[in-house]
């Protein structure tokens, strides 16, 4: 027999944990990428609905107090609920699967820290919202050609790749903070409904904060969602409704918030199978 | 002490409640370097639960374990690199083929180039020609034998098994114990435990027998065995005899065969001395050990079922 395949009786123990990191960051990915078709296909259709309902025949009818068409201001709403959703999707979907399964519990037999389950998942999110975004910007310019006659020009790149980079982050926490104290298929399905839905809806994805009535205007400012949307905004058109430092100071908060709750999620939640 | 002396498994004064339950009840023993330790018990003895504290996928409400010196709460990162586990239940994989999956685990360990390794274990537990099929399709005995596949992956040092042959075929149960046996001659210390007594009794140098949480033995196989049974010596005489002997340990004549039971720890000579018998009477001497089911048996009572299926 080969001697590296010997059984070694030394004791000494050397962790790569920066090697461990990124096979957890490669499974989630790799999970994604077997549905890739799905992934991207089903947003870009979506945009594409979207864009033409509202950007191209009720969009005539609006009129903003901002110096962009309706359709080019729906772009980064769309752009950032592509994000959201997905790496919500990614990273909740991952370990509810694993819990049907039951190799959510091969997380907790190896080592890997809970900072690093965190992370690693959260960058796989991330990415694969990134994706979806970037689909939605492409459909969104070849709408803005069309209708607009002009493609638009990205008016702040760092800013934009800034939000959409919390943003993603932001919601694959969240989704393994939901995933992880859910204790049915149900309830992870409600808190999709009966919350993310209606954040992200009422984060100004299709209207101006400033046609608000000022009772709703109060309350959106509780609403995370509205902050990462109006900074994608302010990247993509050089537009928002609120300002952009205050805007990335909130986001930063809140992603410190999820970040904490996921880690919390990690230590204390239930690996065992349903 | 070297670190070839520290213990692969210590279990100090254990205790493990579920709400008023308590599945683990103040149990302490200690792993030998080098061998291969059975747990055994009926159903709900915590067996289970006692694994998975040493894999921290159960929290001890009190008390320690500690990995090769190593307290799994305090450097849970050493002893998971450490430990390899085999879980009693079986795990699907939804999306990945039987070689994905042994990638990333091994990744997890750090180990992200481990082909050699992987195609090896594949082997020895017969999946490698089953190596791109997904593991949702694969049979329960493959499955089974791709957790302990996995299990191997980063060669830890000590091996915990779950129920390794539950459901299993025969032939998954002879080829998983000789390898076994191969991975202990090289080495791995190896705790299992095991619903198939005769399993544990050929391969466990030493046991530990739980109940309700309880510890209520834990020794060498043979030694408990000597103590918690009774040998059966049959002396079969050359002519039949006309009356029975008194003796105290006599049981039944069948025949010309005379039976005693006799403490384990008696030899047939010393019977023959009491009897008074002449080696010249004797035909032929017929000795049945006392088995590690019979002992089991004495240690949890009656009640516990026969038939291996402890
Ligand atoms: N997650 C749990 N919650 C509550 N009770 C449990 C849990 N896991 C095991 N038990 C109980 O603890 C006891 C020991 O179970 P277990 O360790 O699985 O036994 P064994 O593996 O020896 O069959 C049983 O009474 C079982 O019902
Ligand atoms: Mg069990």
């Amino acid at each position: 027999m080969n001697d590296a395949l010997k059984h070694s009786t030394d004791l000494n123990v050397q962790l790569r944990p920066w090697d461990s990191f990124m096979a957890l960051y490669q499974r989630e990915m790799a999970r994604f990428m077997k549905v890739i078709f799905q992934t991207v296909f089903t947003p870009l259709i979506n945009s594409v609905l979207y864009l033409m309902i509202f950007g191209v025949s009720l969009g005539k009818s609006i009129t903003l107090d901002h110096p962009v068409s309706y359709l080019a201001f729906l772009i980064p709403g769309l752009m950032m609920m592509g994000v959201l959703n997905n790496a919500f999707q990614n990273s909740s979907s991952s370990i509810i699967s694993g819990k049907f399964s039951g190799d959510l519990e091969d997380l907790k037999v190896v080592p890997l820290t809970s900072t690093m389950i965190l992370w690693a998942m959260s960058i796989a999110g991330l990415t694969r919202g990134l994706m979806v975004g970037l689909v939605t910007l492409f459909v969104g310019e070849a709408f803005s050609y069309v209708v607009d006659g002009q493609l638009i020009a990205i008016a702040q790149p760092l800013w934009l790749l800034l939000f959409l980079v919390i943003g993603g982050l932001m919601f694959s926490m969240l989704g393994v903070v939901v995933a992880f104290f859910a204790r049915t298929m149900d309830q992870l399905s409600a808190v999709s409904s009966f919350v993310l839905v209606p954040l992200i809806y009422l984060g100004g994805v299709f209207f101006s904060m400033n046609g608000l009535h000022p009772f709703w205007r109060t309350v959106s400012r509780f609403n995370p969602v509205l902050y990462l949307i109006n900074g994608v905004r302010y990247g993509l058109l050089g537009i928002a409704d609120v300002n952009i430092w205050t805007a990335s100071v909130v986001s930063v908060v809140f992603l410190g918030v999820f970040y904490i709750l996921g880690l919390r999620a990690l230590k204390v939640g239930d690996y065992q199978r349903w | 002490m070297t670190s070839q002396n520290l213990a692969p498994i210590k279990i100090d004064a254990l205790v493990k409640d579920y709400g008023s339950l308590r599945a683990v009840d103040n149990v302490s023993f200690e792993m030998k370097p080098g061998e291969i330790f059975g747990l055994l018990g009926p159903n709900g003895a915590g067996k289970t639960t006692l694994i998975s504290t040493i894999m921290t996928l159960e929290e001890p409400t009190s008390g320690s374990v500690q990995v090769f010196g190593h307290d799994v709460t305090k450097e849970p990162q050493i002893t998971k690199t450490l430990t390899g586990f085999v879980p009693q239940e079986l795990i699907h994989h939804g999306y990945f083929d039987v070689e994905e999956i042994m990638n990333f685990h091994s990744g997890y360990f750090g180990l992200r180039k481990n082909k050699e390794r992987i195609d090896w274990l594949l082997q020895k537990l017969s999946l490698y020609e089953h190596r791109k099929k997904k593991v949702k399709a694969l049979s329960g005995g493959m499955k089974r034998r791709l957790l302990i596949a996995k299990a191997l992956v980063h060669d830890p040092k000590v091996l915990l098994l779950d129920e390794p042959t539950a459901g299993g075929d025969i032939e998954l149960r002879e080829q998983l114990w000789t390898f076994v046996e191969e991975l202990k001659s090289q080495g791995l210390s190896i705790l299992l435990t095991t619903h198939y007594i005769e399993e544990a009794e050929q391969l466990c140098a030493r046991v530990g027998i739980l109940q309700k949480g309880k510890l209520r033995r834990v020794g060498p196989t043979r030694e408990l065995v000597k103590e918690l049974t009774k040998r059966e010596i049959g002396i079969r005489l050359k002519q039949e005899p006309t009356s029975d002997p008194t003796h105290p340990m006599f049981l039944r004549r069948v025949g010309s065969e005379l039976i005693f039971e006799t403490p384990s720890t008696m030899g047939a000579g010393d019977l023959l001395d009491q009897l008074n018998l002449d080696l010249k009477q004797v035909a032929d001497l017929n000795i049945r050990e006392g088995s590690l089911e019979d002992a089991l048996r004495r240690v949890l009572g009656d009640k516990v079922a026969t038939g291996g299926a402890v």
